[in-house]
């Protein structure tokens, strides 16, 4: 078991796929922490020395922006548009997509499961 | 993709002017415009705009916020009221 950023307990998975598990560590992140630390890809978590391990750890505290911090952020800069009366807030509010998808069809995601209209048929 | 940088943010011409006119005047005139594309510069922040949405020129008073977005953003342009709740009549 292995605590990385905060939570985190990935295992037995090779190191630059367990650090996916951390919210804010995507594939190409956790590749460039692996190169910076000298980790090669066939490596596992569980048998990474205490000393790379720490590694890993301060480079996600200095570069990255990880779990709590990143969740608060995003909201804040959804919040940020809310409070801004743009129309990027108004498609917040009204839970439809922000960035210009149709919503004729699809939006699923944003709207939500489709509800059933009564009586649509001519 | 976003703007390149070397460009600088695009503002038109005529609302600087405009602008700058308004501030030394002192005065809190409604600057109408049609320019949507504009971005929102830094002296325009306690400004009002008329910004065009088609029909009608939305007033938007500019604050610090808001520096950096579109004019455009602020002035939606289409008008939903929502589906009516009783279709059945129609049949």
């Amino acid at each position: 078991m292995a605590r990385i950023a905060g939570v985190n307990v990935p295992t037995n998975k090779r190191v630059h796929i367990a650090l996916t598990y951390v919210h804010g560590i995507g594939l190409t992140g956790a590749k460039k922490i692996c190169k910076q630390v000298g980790i090669t890809e066939d490596r596992r978590i569980n048998n990474l020395s205490e000393d790379e391990l720490t590694k890993v750890r301060e480079m996600i505290d200095t570069d990255f922006l990880v779990e709590g911090d990143l969740r608060r952020k995003t909201s804040m800069d959804i919040k940020r548009y809310l409070d801004l009366g743009c129309l990027r807030g108004l498609r917040h509010r009204k839970n439809l997509p922000v960035r210009g998808q149709r919503t004729h069809t699809n939006a699923r995601t944003r709207k939500g499961p489709a509800k059933s209209i009564a009586g649509k048929k001519k | 993709m976003s703007r390149s940088i070397w460009k600088g943010p695009f503002v038109d011409g005529y609302l600087l002017k405009k602008a700058d006119v308004a501030r030394e005047s002192g005065r809190n005139d409604v600057i109408k415009t049609w320019s949507r594309r504009s971005t929102v510069m830094p002296q325009f922040v306690g400004l009002t705009f008329g910004v065009h949405n088609g029909k009608k020129f939305i007033p938007v008073t500019i604050s610090e916020a808001m520096v950096g977005h579109k004019l455009g953003e602020f002035s939606p342009t289409r008008t939903f009221y929502g589906h009516t709740a009783d279709k059945k009549s129609k049949r």
